[in-house]
């Protein structure tokens, strides 16, 4: 960038005041444009220190990297950094008690529960950093709106999204004569078939994030659409939810065990791994565990961005965002940091190996990072296209998050599973969707 | 002590007590009476400072926010007045998690009873090595809470359980994948009995040794008279042993009471409440709604119902305990 900067003069005669002024704050704003061209970190942040909160990272040598950075981003700016890790289940808890002490850390993230929505009066608007990044790169996603804006204000910085797809056995589908499963329907006929010989398939039926995400992307598939996209009707209610727990039903009768009503998150990673899984709908951290726990079951375990159904082809991602509290004692250094890791995103997707997908449209162009040399993952490098946000077509409003938190979705599959009449559970479900609604409203 | 006389001067560091201060036309606080009572009220003073501070006014706050529409993000909200608790009885959810509550609370309580009353026994016996025993029982109560409930995590897994393959291999249960191997955390019945199992095992050892602190006070002559007198061992525990710990016991039955239904831990590490509400008691729900989901106002609500179902229950035991000592 040229560093042409003219001094508007608003009569021939400039007093030597004025002109420091204006000359001053022309040389000021000069530098500071360099210095952002060169993704130079401004002095002031110089001397500081910064304290950040982030989950720990399903794959675990993305923590290590993420924290190599982080430092190396300190010695650079001369900012004093310290990073916590921290379970992502217990996230909620602590930025609870943050708030509510007006003190904590600089920076944070939301994962699993988005919780822009409930803290953006007290977040930092980030509308400035989100334009700028989507001018550099192509601009966003439509669906990273989803988590990070509010009154279209960005109060959250999208960082990245977990994918959620299809991890078959090339060797057991062939088995049956079955190829690469294309939909559903597919999977069913496959799962149905190989529970016989030992390999059943498996999504949670029980109280975890996978469970909501993998009954969600079947329900989507079956163009079921939890609300308008305002957020503001329930559209729950309809023909389409009805066959996607028909559905649910069939896929458990025929291919899935009992065991799926206790898993948790981890369970169908470990039940890849072992060899009994004929297909599981997960997160790769799953294909990346099997690769070092069961390198034969490894060789014949393949990737299917998402299968589709009578309603297209959705997978439930998982967002990932950035957001700074009011009371952020280095707003500025906050803001710098991420402005820094999100123009790093392609050492970190290499770093998480593949598992971090970036919300920035140019970051998609091919090869991408880590899933552009795997041939197996590669197919996942248009995962953008087809990925919807909980709560689909509608924002991650706190009235689904609370939808979410309460398990409502995973337990009408799971009645329904166990016998239940659909009729009834369509009553108890939609029911409890549309009290937690009103009250959202009402407040 | 020195005694001086009114308006005399005190030497120094000596403590002085007026005497006939009514006589001299002093106040009534000057009196020795009242400044027994006042010398009492400072002594009581940062007890009850304490449990105003940490009892009275978290329970204060949490009524507040049950009446009100307060979410996490936005702690100064409107007066909803009894709006929060209508909404959770409105819930289905709501009655399975008082439901699991009470069945938890009691089944868990009669068990750590149980078993806390045969450890106790068996402690009391002399046997080489009881110290050493009595060292060991306590380890599942003093055990970090989250590593040993991860613990019984992995023997309830669906597909690796120790308990499981024991048993498989023991001929007791089918193979992996057949019928009758058991999903613990899965199976609606078997998931509640088995948070229930980790919350005794967790316990019992401190409901054990709680009687054993009663049964060491027990004079031994009396069992001994007893014992003389031709009672058996159940007459002797039920008509001399029993009367005679009852304060101890009820006051370890009142802290069980309290430290079970407001269990979070297990339940929230195990199972989340699942499978479909099987496991689901009030802690759980209320963390869900009010942490998790951020709607702080009716999670408040649905935790302070645990309020009524304690306050009969402590009334109760404490009121039995008084006249037991009057």
């Amino acid at each position: 960038m040229s560093n042409s900067f003219r001094v508007p003069t608003e009569s021939p005669h400039v007093s030597r005041r004025r002109f420091l002024q204006v000359g001053g704050a022309g040389v000021a704003a000069g530098s500071l444009l360099t210095m952002l061209d060169a993704r130079q970190a401004p002095a002031q942040i110089k001397g500081t220190s910064l304290r950040m909160l982030l989950w720990s990272h399903y794959v675990p040598a993305y923590d290590v990297w993420f924290d190599k950075f982080t430092k190396e981003w300190g010695e650079k700016t001369g900012v004093k950094v310290r990073v916590d890790h921290m379970p992502h289940l217990e996230l909620p808890a602590r930025y609870a008690a943050e708030f509510a002490a007006g003190s904590g850390h600089d920076l944070i993230y939301f994962v699993g529960q988005i919780l822009t929505g409930q803290y953006y009066r007290n977040l930092v608007d980030l509308s400035d950093i989100a334009e700028g990044l989507g001018k550099k790169y192509g601009g966003w996603l439509e669906s990273s709106k989803s988590a990070a804006q509010v009154n279209g204000a960005w109060y959250a910085l999208p960082d990245f999204f977990i994918s959620i797809p299809v991890l078959w056995r090339k060797d057991l589908f062939g088995s049956v004569g079955l190829g690469e499963p294309k939909t559903w329907d597919d999977l069913r006929k496959a799962a149905g078939q190989l529970k016989a010989k030992g390999h059943p398939t498996g999504m949670q039926f029980s109280h975890c994030n996978d469970a909501n995400h993998n009954w969600r992307a079947l329900m989507y598939c079956f163009g079921v659409k939890e609300t308008d996209p305002s957020g503001q009707n329930i559209l729950l209610d309809s023909k389409e939810m009805r066959e996607a727990l028909r559905f649910g039903k069939a896929l458990y009768d025929e291919g899935m065990t009992s065991e799926v009503f206790s898993w948790d998150d981890a369970s169908d990673n470990r039940f890849l791994a072992s060899g009994v899984a004929s297909w599981i709908h997960d997160a790769i951290s799953a294909f990346h565990s099997t690769r070092l726990t069961n390198p034969k079951v490894f060789e014949q375990t393949f990737v299917v961005p998402e299968v589709a159904g009578p309603g297209g082809r959705w997978n439930v991602g998982e967002p990932n965002v950035w957001a700074i509290w009011k009371f952020s004692k280095n707003i500025p250094a906050a803001k710098e940091f991420i402005q820094y890791i999100s123009d790093n995103q392609k050492d970190a997707m290499e770093a998480s190996l593949g598992y971090n997908m970036p919300f920035l449209k140019d970051q998609y162009k091919k090869p991408m990072p880590y899933l552009g040399k795997d041939a197996k993952l590669s197919a996942l490098q248009d995962q953008e296209k087809l990925t919807a946000f909980l709560g689909f077509p509608g924002p991650m409003s706190p009235a689904a998050q609370e939808v979410v938190t309460t398990f409502i979705i995973p337990d009408m599959f799971t009645k329904v599973a166990r016998g239940a009449p659909i009729e009834d559970t369509m009553k108890w479900g939609v029911g409890e969707v549309r009290r937690i609604y009103a009250k959202h409203k009402a407040s | 002590m020195t005694q001086v006389a009114p308006g005399g001067p005190s030497p120094p560091g000596s403590l002085s007590i007026p005497v006939g201060a009514r006589a001299w036309g002093g106040a009534w606080w000057r009196t020795p009476t009242a400044r027994r009572y006042l010398f009492g009220y400072v002594l009581l003073a940062p007890a009850v400072l304490y449990v105003a501070l940490l009892v009275g006014v978290p329970f204060l706050f949490s009524l507040y926010l049950a009446m009100s529409d307060a979410s996490v993000g936005a702690p100064v909200a409107r007066f909803v007045g009894l709006e929060n608790f209508a909404s959770a009885l409105e819930n289905a959810v709501f009655y399975t998690a008082v439901r699991n509550t009470l069945v938890f609370t009691i089944g868990a309580g009669i068990l750590k009873g149980l078993l806390g009353t045969m450890l106790a026994f068996l402690l009391l016996q002399p046997f080489k090595g009881r110290k050493v025993v009595r060292a060991l029982i306590v380890i599942p109560f003093t055990l970090p809470i989250a590593v040993s409930v991860l613990g019984w995590k992995w023997m309830f897994d669906s597909q690796f359980s120790v308990i499981n393959w024991a048993l498989s291999r023991l001929g007791l249960i089918g193979a992996y994948g057949s019928p009758d191997w058991p999903v613990w955390l899965g199976q609606p019945t078997l998931a509640l009995l088995s948070v229930m199992f980790v919350n005794v095992w967790r316990g019992f050892p401190f409901s054990a040794i709680v009687l054993l602190a009663g049964l060491t006070s027990v004079p031994p002559e009396i069992i001994d008279a007893a014992k003389v007198d031709g009672a058996s061992f159940l007459q002797r525990f039920r008509k001399v042993i029993v009367p005679m710990i009852a304060p101890i016991l009820f006051i370890g039955t009142a802290f069980d009471t309290v430290f079970t239904l407001s269990d979070l831990s297990i339940v929230y590490l195990l199972t989340n409440g699942g499978p479909d509400g099987a496991t689901e008691i009030l802690p759980t729900l209320a963390y869900n709604t009010g942490i998790r989901g951020g709607a702080l106002g009716r999670g408040a609500a649905i935790s302070l119902f645990l309020f009524p179902l304690l306050l009969p229950a402590m009334i109760l035991l404490l009121r039995t305990l008084r006249r037991r000592q009057f």
